[in-house]
Order: structure tokens, then sequence, then C-alpha cells
């Protein structure tokens, strides 16, 4: 567990004691993620591309009508990304392979937030609007939000979207992961619930983690045998299975390290207790003092004053 | 707002009437007379009644299914002697409450059980597992397995709306034969437009199309490039050139908003 | 050796003056086109690219150039080189005009700027960006306490508001007196608290970029990222000292203040080799050399920066003929601030690139409106506020041209 507020008020007030203490607030990094959480794990081997997870997603969360019908299969032509008007969108891969009809074999790949067990976007975000809920969920709180859009720069999936075309009250818009239908109204995600032929398992992550292994297992010559988000950047909420390699469905390949961990590992030893600026302002004043034997202290300390 | 289901309504009467009688002089009073005509049209499989009853039961969940694979199964049931001439129902409705629960963008699908018996000749490869249970029935419904998705003790067990689309559209691809699309198997449910329609009381007809244009603005391009309104010159097609129409809707100054 | 600081005795409005309005005017209308039609409708940020010019210049290298504020300060007030107290004052005026017009820079960039003061309530302590804000938010007030006795000297005991402000004379005069009576007495602690302040939040603005390990180029991105920030920080401190004063000095007809500037100089040739030498030594350590010569945006941009944002200008500061030479040392120090000014572009900008959208970006021309503007305001202002107040040395002979 990181510094929390009133930690923090403490440490300041008894600062001068918390020098002492300098030397264990270099400990390890930790993860602050949920033990069970929820997830999904997406199979793309079942997914058929009809775009109603878009469907519903836009419908449950209210998002505005998109431009071409979700029944318009032309989308599927051009590589797209979620953006401020569609959290989860499908995209059509093709690896080469042909059918017995001479058809090429498409794979149908779905983006959305993937509810990073230790996400960039909570660790960055200025003010704490976005939290990692004990669901699992990478939960937004636009009332803490001052639109610094330091979440998009931290997310190694490049999913947060931005409304840049709202001047006053812009909103970052990602996946919800439906965090009240599933939490409050005991619902499925919209995604999950529509998808006719269950390409989406929702669940425990650790149950779906099982679900993933024993499909491979079960089907060796259908999968690749890698679960794309058990391990990358520490674990995701969402997950996928597929039949063709992950580099080439436009998944990008990612360290195990959690992201956070490097920059929280470099701040929380510096300033866990503050320790590192009052030991510096110790010290500059140290010289300063030092310094001022030739001269009287308040002509030194006048800044800037006529000398 | 203003109540414009009444107003649609009488338009769309208004319309049908039209198109029944053709007749200049039709009063407002004349707008209910339609209505049993357009009842006696519906026609009712004679199996209906009693597929829909069926498609409301909610069976009991299995638990547990007997582990056998699909070879063996076919062997078995073939020493058992069961084939599709075992089959009780011929027609089914699919239409389980555990899918309505969450569904109503498409209507059920009219499943010929016995046409696709009768097509594959095999029992087993719909009816993959039986029940642990000696005394259930060989082969069960589909429901009485899949039923609500994600069940957090059977992980692996489809739900079933999941089950009927995979077991389906898998079957059609693999015999390239039999619709893989929505449209093929379903109707797709119209929604309620009662909400969607914003209209004045009393609108002039080129606002109501104009209102479903708002919508539905493919649908009025298509009808741009089409015969009825592109139409120049004789009609070849009616009976005796009854009817005879010149010209398109696009060139006739009346309704061609 | 005195020091008398004074207002300057010059004409307000030259031409260049009027440019600056211009451009001013110019930054104006785009940053009520931002707030009119959005920040997508003046400048180029995607999903893909949230951060771009805005942060690069207005905000990251408007922070590393107002260094000279904190490293002159340490100089004169807490190692005592009185010697150079004569560049204090204006590297603190540079310094409270940049921090300010970071903020405001910021303002223009964030989404909701009404909510700017959220993170005073809403602590997120894991964020690199909330310690580098409070540390902003603290600092620029301290920039304004250090800035007060400059306002003092030239107002106390002269207070005289016009008109109906006139019954204010009284009460601004005694909260002066006040101020002169109790700033000195306390001052030693902001000047201390700003250098802390500064060492931890120049060195923070390099670790903002630690959390996109996948999108940052290897070149820039190494876990040394605060130390090369924080070096090259303090490194472009007395160059950028040296780049003001000689504009000011030759825009205003004041003298040269080569005596000070020369010796100054002779520290950055420590601190920018220093500087010099860690960037070389994690280039090699982790390997990334090889990447030197692939000729790709990124790359060329890095060696533009090293070899004309550093090596150049540190062999050139080796020679005490640059040193001495007016001109000479002009280049050399313009181009140290060029250097900083594009490695802190390069890691926020230039080296930023998304592995899956791998979206292009260059900025809007409203964009380059809002930072032109900006910087024609911050130039404006400088103008302005050393024309009436005490900031830059009188010149020697009253006589000046």
């Amino acid at each position: 567990m990181g510094l929390n507020r009133r930690d923090f008020f403490k440490y300041v007030t008894v600062a001068g004691a918390a020098v002492a203490g300098s030397g264990q607030s270099a400990q390890a990094w930790q993860s602050r993620a949920p033990s069970d959480p929820v997830g999904s794990l997406v199979d793309l081997t079942r997914c058929i591309g009809c775009r109603k997870c878009e469907e519903a997603c836009n419908r449950v969360n209210d998002l505005p009508a998109p431009d071409q019908s979700f029944e318009d299969y032309t989308v599927l032509n051009r590589k797209r990304r979620p953006d401020e008007r569609a959290y989860t969108v499908i995209n059509r891969y093709t690896s080469g392979m042909i059918d017995e009809r001479d058809q090429l074999v498409p794979t149908f790949v779905k983006l959305q937030c993937m509810h990073c067990q230790d996400p960039a976007c909570v660790s960055a975000c200025i003010a704490a609007a976005l939290t990692k809920k004990e669901n699992g969920t990478v939960h937004y709180d636009v009332t803490k939000c001052i639109g610094c859009r330091y979440c998009m720069v931290a997310c190694p999936f490049e999913i947060p979207a931005y409304e840049y075309h709202n001047p006053i009250t812009p909103k970052v818009m990602k996946c919800t992961f439906c965090y009240e239908r599933v939490q409050s109204q005991n619902k499925l995600p919209g995604c999950a619930e529509i998808c006719p032929v269950e390409a989406i398992t929702f669940g425990r992550r650790s149950d779906l983690l099982k679900v993933a292994h024993d499909r491979i297992k079960s089907n060796p010559g259908r999968y690749v045998d890698h679960v794309y988000g058990e391990r990358e950047v520490g674990g995701t909420s969402w997950m996928y299975l597929s039949a063709v390699p992950f580099e080439k469905l436009g998944f990008n390949t990612l360290p195990e390290q959690p992201i956070p961990r490097l920059s929280e590992t470099i701040q929380h030893s510096l300033f866990s207790y503050m320790w590192s600026p009052i030991v510096l302002f110790g010290m500059i004043g140290g010289v300063m003092w030092a310094s001022k034997d030739k001269s009287d202290r308040v002509e030194n300390g006048k800044k800037g004053g006529a000398s | 707002m203003i109540r414009t289901g009444p107003v649609i309504i009488g338009f769309m009467m208004f319309a049908l009437v039209g198109f029944c009688w053709c007749g200049p002089a039709l009063a407002a009073a004349d707008v209910t007379a339609p209505k049993p005509s357009v009842e006696k049209v519906v026609w009712t499989a004679p199996d209906q009644e009693a597929a829909k009853k069926r498609a409301a039961q909610v069976v009991p969940f299995v638990e547990a299914v007997m582990d056998e694979c699909r070879l063996c199964r076919q062997q078995r049931l073939r020493d058992m002697g069961l084939n599709v001439k075992d089959q009780t129902e011929s027609y089914y409705l699919l239409n389980s409450p555990i899918i309505r629960k969450t569904e109503d963008h498409y209507g059920p699908v009219r499943f010929m059980h016995a046409k696709h018996a009768g097509v594959t000749k095999d029992c087993a490869l719909c009816h993959h597992y039986r029940p642990v249970d000696d005394t259930a029935m060989e082969t069960t419904r589909c429901s009485a397995c899949h039923q609500k998705p994600f069940q957090k003790d059977h992980p692996e067990r489809l739900g079933l709306k999941a089950a009927y689309h995979q077991q389906c559209m898998g079957c059609h691809k693999e015999m390239n034969n039999g619709p893989i699309d929505c449209a093929g198997c379903h109707r797709k449910n119209v929604p309620d437009h009662k909400d969607k329609i914003n209209l004045a009381a009393n609108p002039e007809p080129s606002q109501v199309t104009s209102e479903c244009l708002r919508c539905h603005k493919p649908a009025g391009e298509d009808m741009l490039k089409s015969a009825h309104w592109l139409w120049k010159g004789p009609s070849p097609y009616t009976l005796k050139h009854r009817k005879e129409v010149e010209l398109g809707k696009a060139t006739i100054a009346t309704n061609n908003f | 050796m005195t020091h008398q600081a004074a207002p300057v005795n010059a004409k307000f409005w030259t031409p260049g003056v009027v440019v600056l309005a211009i451009l001013m005017a110019a930054g104006a209308a785009a940053i009520a086109a931002r707030f009119i039609g959005g920040i997508g409708y003046v400048s180029n940020l995607t999903t893909a690219r949230p951060w771009g010019l805005w942060v690069g210049v207005d905000v990251a290298s408007g922070v590393a150039l107002a260094a000279g504020g904190f490293t002159t300060a340490f100089l004169a007030h807490i190692i005592g080189r009185h010697y150079y107290e004569s560049v204090v004052r204006p590297a603190l005026l540079t310094a409270m005009l940049g921090y300010t017009f970071v903020v405001l820079g910021l303002m223009v960039d964030i989404g909701r700027s009404w909510a700017i003061w959220k993170p005073m309530i809403y602590w997120n302590p894991t964020s690199v960006l909330f310690e580098v804000a409070m540390c902003v938010m603290f600092y620029l007030n301290i920039l304004y306490l250090e800035f007060l006795p400059i306002v003092v000297e030239r107002f106390k005991g002269r207070v005289n508001l016009p008109g109906p402000l006139a019954a204010l004379n009284s009460p601004v005069e005694g909260l002066l007196g006040i101020a002169d009576a109790i700033l000195p007495k306390i001052m030693w602690f902001f000047i201390i608290a700003g250098v802390v302040l500064s060492c931890m939040h120049q060195s923070s603005l390099g670790s903002l970029m630690l959390i996109a390990p996948t999108k940052l180029h290897p070149l820039w991105y190494t876990p040394m990222l605060p130390l090369l920030f924080l070096t090259s920080a303090i490194a472009v401190g007395y160059p950028m000292v040296v780049f003001e004063a000689t504009l000011a000095t030759t825009s205003l007809n004041l003298d040269s203040e080569m005596k000070v500037l020369t010796p100054l100089t002779r520290i950055t040739i420590f601190l920018l080799g220093l500087y010099l030498a860690l960037k070389v030594g994690d280039m090699v350590v982790r390997g990334t050399y090889v990447y030197l010569f692939d000729f790709t945006a990124q790359t060329n941009s890095f060696l533009v920066e090293m070899l004309f944002g550093v090596i150049v200008p540190w062999l050139m500061l080796l020679s005490p003929v640059v040193r001495r030479s007016r001109r000479a040392l002009f280049v050399a120090c313009t181009l140290i601030v060029g250097g900083v000014l594009v490695n802190r572009l390069n890691v926020f900008v230039v080296g930023y690139r998304p592995p899956i959208s791998e979206a292009n970006y260059f900025p809007a021309i409203g964009e380059i409106l809002v930072t032109v503007g900006f910087i024609a305001t911050l130039m404006f202002l400088y103008r302005f506020l050393v024309t009436y107040l005490p900031v830059l040395n009188k010149p020697e002979q009253e006589v000046s041209a």
C-alpha cells in the first residue's frame, strides 16, 4: 500500500523522526491488485464479428449513435480503435489461412479497456479520478478529473479516449466494465450478455484462467498456447485466447512487469516520509548557515535586496 | 410531449385502406374495417400452440453429463436401436424464457427438428451428451444442460443462447448449408416506434416522410434509386396495361417528398 | 563591487514590443478558439497522442528553462557568492514569469481548466504528476514571495493610487511596511524551500515518462531519466541567465555584464560536463547506441540534441576565448538552452511513439499560435516589469546611450 492522505499528513508532521526511518523506506514495490477480481475471457476462435457487443455497449452506456449502423459490416474493412464514442470495437484480421471454400479465414478481435491488475492509468492519475475497484474494474470518476490526459500517456494499450471537442467539460472515455450493472444491478456487462456465441466468458479471473488453460489443453490444435492478459503488464482482467499468434492480431508484446512499478519505486524510495526533501533542506540550510559566517544573516537572506 | 401514437396508427390505417381498395371516397369511419382481414391472413402452423407451450417450459438443470466420446456415443445409440424415427416432435419454437430474460432484439427461431434430423441422420450430432442419471431420457432437450451462461460451478457449460448459436452456425458452416447470418433464422423484432417518433398532431404528409427519414436515411436513398421513383415510359408488366404510369414518383408533382 | 538595480530608463513601445503585441493577439485568438471549440478544434492531439507541443514546450521546457531562478539563488544566497548578485533579480523574474506561464499553459492544455485545483483535495501519492503539480504550485508561490521585496523596494513610501483608490494608500503602505519588516527575516526559509522544491519537480518531470516504457524511444527511456532531467535543468540555469541577460542588455542598451557572466559559465563547464557524462554513460550501459544511426526522425532528433545542444557548446565553453567574447558566449549558451528545449521536446513529443496506433503528430497552427503567444506575452511582461521595477542593473554611467 502506498502513502495515503492520512499517512502523508502524519509523516509530514513527524518529519524529524521520519529521516531516521529512511533506511527502510525503500522497500520492494508491492502490487495493489485486488485478490479476487472478475474478468472476461475473449475466445477469438469463437467470435463471429457480429458487432452485437458494440451495439450493446453503445446502448447500456448511452453512447451517441454511430455514424454507420452496427449492422454495417463494411466498417470491418479498416482497423478501428476504441474512441470517445465507442468503448469497444471489433477489428477483422486475416492471417492468410484459407478454408475449404477458398475464403480467407477471418479472426475478429474485440478491443476495450483491459482493466489491468496494476493499472498504469490509476497510478498516473493526478487526482485519483481513476481507481482500481475491489471487483477488478478500473473505474473513472469524472468529478475528480482535471483533463490532464496523463492516463492516456500511461496506458500501454492506448485505450482511454478523450472528448477533444468538448471545450469546457470533456471526459476521458473508456470501457466501464459496466461497473454499475455488475455491482449494483447484478447483471452481466452489456457485451458479455449479448454475445450470441459466448466468445466473451464473464467470471472470476481465477476461474477464467482455469477455463482458458483447460480449453488450450483439450484443444491443443485450436489455440496457441498463450493466454494474453494472464501475465502481460502483471495481468489484466480481460484476457484472450486465439488460434493465431497474438502479434499478428495487433496485440503488442508487453513486459510481465506491471507498468507503474518503476516510477512508483523511484517515487516511493525518494519521497516516502518526505525524507529526501527534508534531508536536502537540512543540508542546504547547513551550507547556507556555514557560508553566512562572513556576512550577517539578515543581509544574506534578503533575497534580491540591494547589497 | 405530444402523444403521436394514435396519429401514426391512423396514418398507417389510412395507407392500408388506400392500398386495399384505392377508393378515393373512403371516410375515416372505415379505418377499423380492414382489421379482421389482416388477422385472417396470418397462418399458424398446426403444431404452433404445442410448440409454444414446450418453449415456455424450463426443465430441471442437468448437473452432470456422461463423459463419452462422440464415436462411442454414436455407436451406443446404434446399439440401442435409437434413430431419427424415434423423435417425438417435428417442430420446435426456440423461445426459452432463459434467453427471453435478457433478449428482445430478435424473434424466436422456428426450428424444423424432423427436417434436420432427416438430413443429418445422426442424433448424437446435436444430442452430444446424456445426463449421468440413468432414468433420464437418452436424448434430452438443449435447455436441460444449457441454461444461464457463466455459471460458477460449470464454467465450461455454454449458456442456452450460445449453445444454440454455436451448434447451428457451426454446423451450417461445416456443412456449407443453412444460414449463418442473423436474419437467416430470426425475424428482427421491430422496436416500438411509439416513443421514437416525434411528430406534431396532424402533421403534413411531407413531415411524416421526413420524420421516417430521420432514422431510416438509407431506405430513402434506396427509394431514390428504385424504378418506383425513376420510372419513365410505359408500364409493360401490368395486365392489359392497367393503371399505366408513364412517369415515376420523381416526376409526378404530388406525393414525392 | 556594488550593484544597483533600477527601473530601466528606455522607451517602452519599440517596434519589437509591437511585434510581441501582435503575436500575443494571435495567441489570444487561438486560446479563445480553444475555449469555444475545444482542444480538438485548435490542436492535432488524439487518443494516441494526448500530449503535444503544449506539454513539451509550455510546461516541460518552461520549467526547465526557469531553472536559472533556483540555480542563481543557490549560488548567491546559499553559498554566499554575492559577486553574482546582479544576475539574481533578472533570473528570478525569468523564473517567476516562466512558472506563471507553465500554469497558464496547463490551463489551456488540460481539458477541465476550472478543475485545476482538484488535485489539492483528491490526492494520489503514486502519481508523479501529482508530485510535480504540488511542487510547482508551492514553488510558484515562493517565487512570488521572493519577488515581493522588489515590489516593496519600488513602492514603499511612494504608494500613490489614482482617484478613488487613494483612500487605500495608507493601508497598502502599511502592508508594504509589514512585508519589508518581515520578509528579510523569513526569506532564508523560502530560498532553501525553493531550491528543494526545484530539485524535486525538475527530476520528477523526468519520472513522468517512466510510466510509458513501450511508448518512449529507448534512446530516452532510462530509469535515470529523473537524474538526467535534474542535471540538465541545473546545467541550463546559468546559460539561460547569460542568454536572457545578453538579450536584455542588448535590446535595452544596458551595460554588458560579461564580468559576471564569464565566471558563471566556468561553472557550467562542470555542470554540463556532468550531464554529458551521465547521458553518454547511460547510453553505453544500456547499449542504446545501436539505435544512434537508424536515421529515423527520433534518432536524428537525438543526434541534434546531443551534438548541437550539449557537445558543441560544451567544447566551446572549454575555450577561455569563447567565455570572454560576448557574441561567442551568447552562441554557446543559446545552443545549450536550445539543447535542453530539444531534449524536453524529444522526451515528450518526438520520442513518444505509441506502438499500436503509431500515430504521427505535428502541432497544428492553433497549438503553435498559443505557444508563441505565451512566449510573446512572457517577453512582453519581462519588458514591462523591468521598465517599471528595479530588476536590471543601473548603467554605471548615468548617461546611457
